[in-house]
């Protein structure tokens, strides 16, 4: 067990080595202890404002417990989103996994580790989304101190079964690795699958459950917390937590804790059990496997035909970007994927006629076609693209080669517009892909999506520009792992703050033109972000030689 | 022709790098770069070819200043660095096309040359697989057949027999000569004394910033008086 608990070190320290690093430098540490305080004020100020709105309204139709439900199928579900991206990186593409493969460690020891330290990744960020909306609740509600312990012990529970099964999925898929002699392509087709393979179980697990009729519904919300028996039923572990949670009587709490922690302990035996017999296998395919190289005389003319440099820069930055699964995972995916599985789960949801009948004349009553109501379609594209990682990773990804910007003889301010194309290209689709749903749901009018399409490129070329500049600042060319850059990189959380900012430039705006006519404030926002874009391209065409000056 | 005007370099305030180091290398010349590791030969390389800021002084390549008209200089040379591993998804007739984009190499010649440049290095074959697929040795030579696809008026390359096999590092030593002969450039730095002796015009030998000779071999066994080997002359040099 020691060994475990060193390997676990060992595989932290590695994965956290970018922020220990640097933490000797003062000024640097207390920037990213700032910085990450703000952020965390922000979020949890976000959760519990969001929390409290809901609660109170639960509260006064006595529907309070489907709130614990809704916050442990969260909570479910982000272990879940969280593992298909981390998963497949951990336990294959980590470069350190060919140092620990020749020491003396048994097999278990290393999946052990591997996976302790995927369960404590996934912790950082679940803390955040469960255990602050169930304090809200537990504060709201007036419930004693049995129901705190209840509620962290839930929150430790929950992430344990998922990580197993998207694990366990991984491994299978991976398996295949020896029998393929093209191993980057098994890689990234294993990647994407994968990918569907888990898109498709969220899916079809929303169907499950079928259409609850109108009457059945209205008596369920009749009763008290009748509501809750609608969202059970689709993981037994989260039910039983669910039922641990909204109890009053200790007896039932406990009978339903040793439930879920019985369950938990037989998974992660058979979890071992299978990992052991398959997990080697595939690692070993795939760190072995060798390139595969077709020997093919003949190339085609076209291959050597040329094209305008642009296209050919562009061309080579997608090529880099989707021919490597961990960039292609960390950095093109999210960004499709996360509204993709919005629009899957909300097709479902929505398929029946009847709901989707209510839901038309519902919003047929309403008012959509309004400034507020475009500047909140902004914000939910903005919470979308802040997950492109492209432009932010633009210069790091190239890693010590990234020099190869500075002596080629092309002007370093068309290499960042080059490297930021991809980018803005990817946040077209992300804003294409949410504007079709907003219309399915809410039909607005074509003239509407067009000026909201826009100016969310508006916001994307400068989302890219800013991104391309900081990374310019600070990049992180010494890496040995894609997964340095692509998920362990203090710089990702620059997307995240600009889509903060942009959101809040967005509440401002609704609050300033409450009842300016949609088209005239959508107008003023484009021309807004067009002033701010030109200032910022001017400065990166002004600056494009200092800013390069940390590639060397 | 590349002329290297009184630069100097420093990375920590007051600690120059490279110490006010003037050179001169004339068309037709093969011209070997040599120092011991730290020395600055690398530092040296990337001011020429623009990837470091020079601090003080000048580089011309072709009458060109890598300051003040960086694009214009950077058109008239050609560059091997010492670590061949990029673009590595790419595949190498892919690096190659774009190499071609980059340096405007004209539709009808392309072929031509990247034909020649990868039969001679026998990477023909391999040129429809990822790069992340070669060996060391394939891509440096992939990384030279980029740089030389151009025709560069002058060749820089930093540490370039590393990884080769002994017949394209043969091929490779012809092809300077060649690319010296018509009347051009090779610029380069190596460890490797007998390549520098046998192929090399002339040295520079840089030992902690700065350049302690430069001139022919025959000149330095005359100034040190001596009929050492060029092991024991280079360590003599470098050792004062």
């Amino acid at each position: 067990m020691n060994k475990v608990l060193e390997l676990t070190k060992i595989f932290l320290k590695t994965s956290f080595s970018s922020m220990n690093a640097k933490m000797g430098v003062s000024t640097k540490f207390r920037g990213k202890f700032v910085l990450y305080g703000l952020l965390f004020v922000y979020f949890a100020g976000l959760i519990i404002f969001l929390s409290y709105n809901l609660l109170e309204g639960l509260i006064a139709i006595n529907q309070e417990a489907i709130f614990i439900a809704m916050v442990l199928f969260m909570i479910f579900g982000f272990a879940i989103f969280q593992s298909i991206f981390s998963s497949i990186n951990i336990l294959y593409f980590t470069k350190d996994t060919e140092y620990i493969l020749p020491l003396p460690l048994k097999p278990y020891q290393i999946i052990l580790a591997r996976t302790i330290v995927m369960l404590i990744a996934e912790y950082a960020l679940i803390f955040l989304v469960g255990l602050i909306p169930l304090t809200t609740y537990g504060i709201l509600t007036g419930v004693g101190i049995a129901f705190y312990i209840k509620m962290i012990l839930a929150v430790i529970l929950i992430p344990i079964l998922p990580v197993l099964l998207i694990n366990i999925i991984v491994m299978i898929i991976m398996s295949f690795a020896k029998l393929t002699k093209n191993r980057n392509r098994f890689q990234l087709i294993a990647s994407l699958l994968v990918l569907v393979i888990i898109i498709a179980l969220s899916v079809s697990m929303n169907g499950i459950k079928g259409d609850v009729s109108n009457e059945e519904m209205a008596q369920m919300i009749v009763q008290a917390n009748g509501m809750l028996e609608m969202v059970k039923g689709y993981f037994p572990t989260v039910d039983f937590l669910i039922n641990a949670l909204t109890t009053n009587l200790v007896n039932v709490a406990i009978f339903e804790f040793l439930k879920t922690i019985l369950i938990t302990i037989v998974a992660f035996a058979v979890y071992m059990l299978i990992a052991q017999k398959i997990y080697f296998k595939g690692l070993v395919g795939n760190l072995f496997g060798g390139g595969y190289r077709k020997s093919n005389k003949e190339i085609k003319q076209k291959e050597f035909s040329n094209s305008k440099l642009y296209k050919s820069y562009i061309g080579k930055e997608f090529k880099c970007l989707y021919r490597n699964p961990v960039f292609l995972m960390q950095c093109l995916l999210p960004a499709i994927l996360i509204p993709i599985v919005i629009v899957a789960i909300t097709y479902t949801s929505l398929n029946s006629k009847e709901t989707m009948g209510e839901l038309t004349q519902m919003l047929g009553q309403m008012q959509v076609n309004t400034f507020t109501v475009a500047c909140i379609i902004l914000g939910i594209i903005q919470f979308f693209t802040m997950f492109i990682y492209i432009s932010i990773t633009a210069i790091s990804r190239d890693g010590e080669n990234a020099v190869f910007i500075k002596y080629i003889p092309v002007s370093l301010y068309k290499q960042y517009m080059y490297k930021i194309a991809p980018n803005i290209i990817m946040n077209v689709i992300t804003t294409l892909i949410s504007l079709g749903l907003a219309k399915y749901i809410l039909n607005l009018p074509i003239i509407t999506l067009i000026l909201l399409l826009i100016v969310s490129t508006i916001m994307g070329i400068l989302q890219s520009i800013l991104m391309i500049i900081i990374d310019l600042k600070r990049p992180k060319l010494n890496w040995d792992s894609e997964y340095a850059v692509a998920k362990q990189n203090f710089n990702l959380i620059f997307p995240m703050i600009l889509s903060m900012i942009n959101i809040i430039i967005l509440v401002g705006m609704v609050i300033l033109l409450k009842d300016i006519n949609i088209y005239v404030g959508l107008l003023i926002l484009g021309l807004l972000f067009t002033i701010i874009t030109i200032v910022v391209n001017k400065y990166m065409k002004k600056n494009q030689y200092e800013l390069a000056q940390k590639i060397i | 022709m590349i002329e290297i005007k009184n630069i100097s370099k420093s990375y920590v305030k007051n600690k120059k790098s490279i110490d006010n180091l003037s050179l001169e290398v004339k068309n037709g010349e093969i011209f070997g770069f040599l120092g011991p590791n730290g020395a600055g030969k690398t530092t040296t390389i990337r001011m020429i070819t623009g990837i470091l800021n020079i601090d003080e002084g000048d580089i011309l390549i072709d009458g060109k200043s890598i300051k003040k008209d960086p694009i214009e200089a950077k058109k008239n040379f050609g560059f091997v660095p010492d670590n061949p591993d990029m673009f590595l998804k790419l595949k190498g007739i892919e690096y190659l096309t774009f190499m071609a984009d980059v340096y405007d190499v004209p539709q009808n010649k392309r072929r031509e040359k990247i034909e020649e440049l990868t039969k001679k290095f026998e990477i023909y074959n391999e040129l429809n697989n990822e790069i992340q697929s070669y060996s060391h040795g394939m891509r440096q030579k992939i990384v030279i057949c980029g740089a030389l696809l151009s025709e560069p008026k002058n060749w820089i390359l930093d540490e370039p027999m590393t990884g080769l096999d002994p017949k394209s590092s043969f091929d490779l030593k012809e092809m300077m000569r060649e690319h010296a002969k018509s009347g051009k450039t090779v610029f380069f730095s190596t460890h490797i004394l007998e390549v520098a002796e046998k192929l090399c015009d002339r040295v520079g030998i840089i030992n902690k910033g700065k350049l302690v000779f430069v001139g022919t071999f025959d000149e330095m066994k005359q100034k040190f008086k001596e009929e050492a080997s060029l092991e024991k002359l280079f360590l003599e040099i470098t050792e004062k």
